[in-house]
């Protein structure tokens, strides 16, 4: 249990940098300004390292996160897809987007009996393309700034909150935790799969039931997430290794500091991403910066 | 409220003059011999100016301005021109604009298909793609003329009294060109040397990008005495903002047309005087 | 008494049949082999029997109650099952393995109590594993993993056990640690069902056998009916020499290399 306080700690200290950090003076605007930001950081670093760590925990395979399962992108797609119709990038056309995307890695993955693992990260990763390309070409064909399109596939925490927006990221944010919750009770679910479906059905655990709650949930998760941040990648990935490291393989204590620590890395990216440049930098490019040579040495070492 | 009504009469009969005067120049019909596809909507306006629109072929969907600009044969869009419309329209002539459109300028220069290029970045190159597009089209005195109308209109505006206090006393704009992520316009752009020439200072003048991507809370540091909104999403209500000078004074502008102060063709002299008249007030 | 009965259950993949029309039962306290050639359908009585899989036809009752009408963890309560699975993803101590066992006693976020602890304590005095209990499991050795899955079966507190090749991939002293960890149980009362190939082993253990061969029930008995150079013959098409135990009073199978 006394882990989690040099843990806490140091999230504590990247809310303080978050806050303390930046070009303006600090008076009481800039401050609502830098903990509006802040709170969109633990909610995205959390919410994403949560789902990877569940996901990396579902499929027992440490490559699988959000991004690499291509529902981010599929997320990213599927909110293109809302704004060519509605105007604005939905949470529910995100969630439909990370659902269709995920469902079909998911049957290209999918042999007799089971799951090829090397597959469902090759799937992933090149639907992740794919989707990207796609959004691209959406975009475009919606008259959308080259920009705007580079932002919702990287992801940034700047992201203007006013007062016809401000009430949906609240409700989103407070649903978010309602699911994280909701997912946390399959801890112990978790631990015995990685064991092998077989001993985790013999223990009693169905296994096809509860992998279609985890799917489900994790999609609306990241389609909320993708939906007011864009798809910042790689969190998902790092953050539940480091956290094992930590924490050991039992699921009722890496997971809650997966929430942890995924927050704290995005805050310190971000932090990062606006000391480096007076421009605004996508956050998505420093967690890839960092990201990218993690995943190949994990591939390797597969 | 009154002068602002005046004013909108002001700026609407203006309009209605530089447009009929721009109309006017097209009046003596001509042939160039030329056929062309123009990519740069701009470029089009240019073209409608010179008073050869009827050997316009092609034009992208947003070539939307003189309203006959849009009856012409559409090859695609300004980002996804395609390369068989446009080549099914045997040009001789292809307008293209870069950097966004390299791709298409490759493809075209496979096929050699003479391209004129267009890129500009300050006023200055913008008078001479017309004069050169004016030398190739064999229109040399129609670009004269346009070019001498547009330096007429859009010239530099003198306070004298005012140059002691150099600086201090210049209106201070942050103009918007996206929400999400915030775009704004840097020292590399025409728009940045129209607003100084109107007696303004962009508050992003500093930085070397044309179109930057910036963070709100440099624009809430760098506290700007007039906002220039070039979309259609409310700016007033956001978190933080509201200690900003523009937005404490009501300095926040939405009516202007994006096409007025974006496409570098004739149409830059009414957005100038929408500029002028905002930093006079 | 009949603890497990199977009637007429049938299998298939896709189109494959597996298992057509098997009937047999488990009497309450009786160490049942399964045995037969690869690809028999001897796991996948196992698995239906555990719930992992359902039959297409047929019924399966365990003490007298219909398994589609038992709830998973209700019925992990009452048979545990020993799978081929020894690989281990994350690097769990040995006793938060043994401790997964009490799942199907547990709800969402409930701690585990004094009975889960006394029944994981025992577990693991029953495998002899006191000695590992803190050693991250990738640390082990086969043969002790092997004992680790055993113990995480009986912390579940089953009434039969239900094992896929326990003895597979062990050598000779970890396969006869198991066996009489089996045979230990079973006199405490424990049904088992073991699929199992090495034909000697299943014929020094169990109480009877079940033959399959093709997906059906070839023949059922004692080691003694079961175990003789005709069926062996006919269901593997092997020349197998088959003689007497020389302290028990069970079959022995002698293979005859060829050429000599």
């Amino acid at each position: 249990m006394n882990r989690y306080i040099p843990i806490f700690l140091v999230f504590l200290l990247a809310i303080f940098l978050s806050i303390i950090i930046g070009p303006a003076q600090l008076n009481t605007d800039i401050l609502q300004l830098r903990i509006s930001r802040v709170i969109l950081g633990i909610f995205a670093g959390g919410v994403l390292a949560f789902c990877g760590g569940i996901l990396q925990g579902l499929f027992g395979n440490p490559l699988v996160e959000p991004y690499t399962l291509g529902s981010a992108s599929g997320a990213a797609l599927g909110g293109s897809v809302g704004m060519l119709i509605f105007g604005t990038i939905s949470p529910l056309f995100a969630f439909l987007g990370a659902l269709g995307v995920g469902f079909f890695v998911f049957t290209i993955a999918r042999i007799e009996g089971g799951l090829l693992r090397d597959r469902l990260i090759l799937a992933g990763v090149v639907m992740s393309f794919l989707c990207s390309s796609l959004v691209m070409i959406i975009m475009v064909m919606g008259g959308r700034e080259l920009y705007e399109i580079l932002y919702l596939l990287m992801g940034y925490l700047g992201v203007v909150i006013n007062s016809t927006n401000r009430l949906m990221i609240i409700l989103m944010i407070v649903l978010s935790g309602i699911l994280l919750l909701y997912l946390y009770q399959y801890y112990r679910e978790l631990d015995i799969i990685s064991q092998g479906m077989e001993t985790a059905a013999g223990l009693g655990i169905d296994i096809q039931k509860l992998s279609i709650i985890i799917f489900l949930t994790t999609a609306l998760l990241i389609g909320i997430t993708v939906s007011i941040v864009g798809a910042i990648g790689f969190v998902g990935l790092i953050v539940p290794h480091i956290s094992k490291l930590i924490f050991g393989p039992k699921h009722l204590k890496n997971l809650p500091a997966s929430f942890l620590l995924g927050a704290t890395f995005l805050l310190l990216a971000d932090t990062i991403a606006r000391v480096i440049t007076v421009y605004e930098l996508p956050v998505g490019v420093v967690t890839s910066l960092v990201g990218v040579p993690f995943f190949i040495y994990l591939y390797r070492r597969q | 409220m009154f002068s602002k009504a005046v004013k909108a009469v002001c700026i609407g009969c203006v309009v209605l003059i530089l447009a009929t005067g721009i109309n006017s120049c097209e009046k003596p019909v001509s042939h160039t011999g030329f056929k062309i596809v123009s990519l740069s909507p701009a470029m089009t306006e240019i073209v409608f100016a010179l008073g050869v629109a009827q050997d316009l072929v092609g034009v992208t969907t947003f070539c939307n301005y003189p309203e006959q600009a849009k009856k012409i044969y559409k090859i695609g869009d300004f980002s996804n021109p395609s390369l068989e419309r446009i080549v099914g329209r045997k040009p001789d002539l292809v307008i293209v604009n870069l950097p966004e459109q390299m791709r298409i300028k490759r493809q075209l220069e496979k096929l050699n298909i003479n391209i004129f290029i267009s890129s500009p970045r300050t006023l200055d190159d913008i008078y001479d793609e017309i004069i050169e597009i004016g030398r190739i089209l064999k229109k040399e005195q129609a670009a004269d003329s346009l070019v001498n109308y547009m330096k007429m209109h859009i010239s530099r505006v003198d306070k004298p009294v005012l140059n002691a206090v150099e600086g201090s006393s210049k209106k201070r704009v942050y103009i918007e060109l996206s929400p999400k992520p915030l775009v704004t316009i840097g020292a590399p752009s025409f728009l940045n040397e129209l607003l100084e020439m109107a007696g303004a200072e962009n508050i992003f003048a500093d930085l070397e990008k044309d179109y930057p991507v910036v963070p709100q809370e440099e624009v809430i540091k760098r506290n700007p005495d007039v906002i220039i909104v070039l979309h259609p999403e409310k700016i007033t209500d956001r978190l933080g903002w509201r200690k900003i000078t523009a937005i404490k004074n009501n300095a926040v502008y939405t009516t202007l047309n994006q096409d007025h102060l974006m496409r570098p063709g004739p149409r830059l002299v009414i957005g100038f005087k929408e500029l002028k008249d905002i930093v006079d007030e | 008494m009949n603890i497990i009965e199977t009637r007429d259950i049938s299998f298939s993949y896709n189109t494959k049949e597996i298992l057509t029309n098997v009937s047999f039962s488990l009497k309450q306290g009786e160490f049942l082999g399964i045995i037969g050639p690869n690809g028999a359908g001897k796991s996948t009585i196992l698995r239906l029997i555990c719930g992992i899989l359902r039959p297409k036809h047929g019924t399966i009752t365990v003490s007298g109650h219909d398994t589609r009408g038992i709830e998973r963890k209700q019925l992990a309560k009452k048979i545990a099952f020993v799978s081929q699975e020894t690989h281990f993803v994350l690097n769990f101590t040995v006793e938060e393995i043994v401790m997964m066992g009490r799942f199907p006693y547990l709800r969402a976020f409930q701690r585990e109590n004094k009975t889960d602890y006394e029944a994981r304590d025992h577990a693991l005095a029953y495998a002899d594993l006191q000695d590992f209990r803190k050693r991250p499991i990738n640390s082990l050795s086969s043969g002790e993993r092997q004992r680790v899955v055993l113990a995480r079966a009986l912390a579940q507190e089953p009434a039969i056990l239900i094992l896929d090749e326990p003895t597979s991939h062990l050598d000779l002293h970890h396969q006869f640690a198991i066996m009489e960890l089996l045979k230990k149980l079973n006199k405490e009362g424990m049904s088992i069902i073991a699929v199992n190939h090495d034909l000697n082993l299943a014929s020094l253990y169990c109480e009877r056998l079940i033959l399959m061969h093709q997906g059906k029930v070839f023949e059922q008995g004692s080691p003694k009916d079961l175990i003789t150079e005709k069926i062996l013959k006919q269901v593997y098409q092997t020349e197998v020499k088959v003689i007497r135990h020389p302290q028990k009073d069970v079959p022995h199978i002698l293979l005859n290399p060829k050429g000599e």
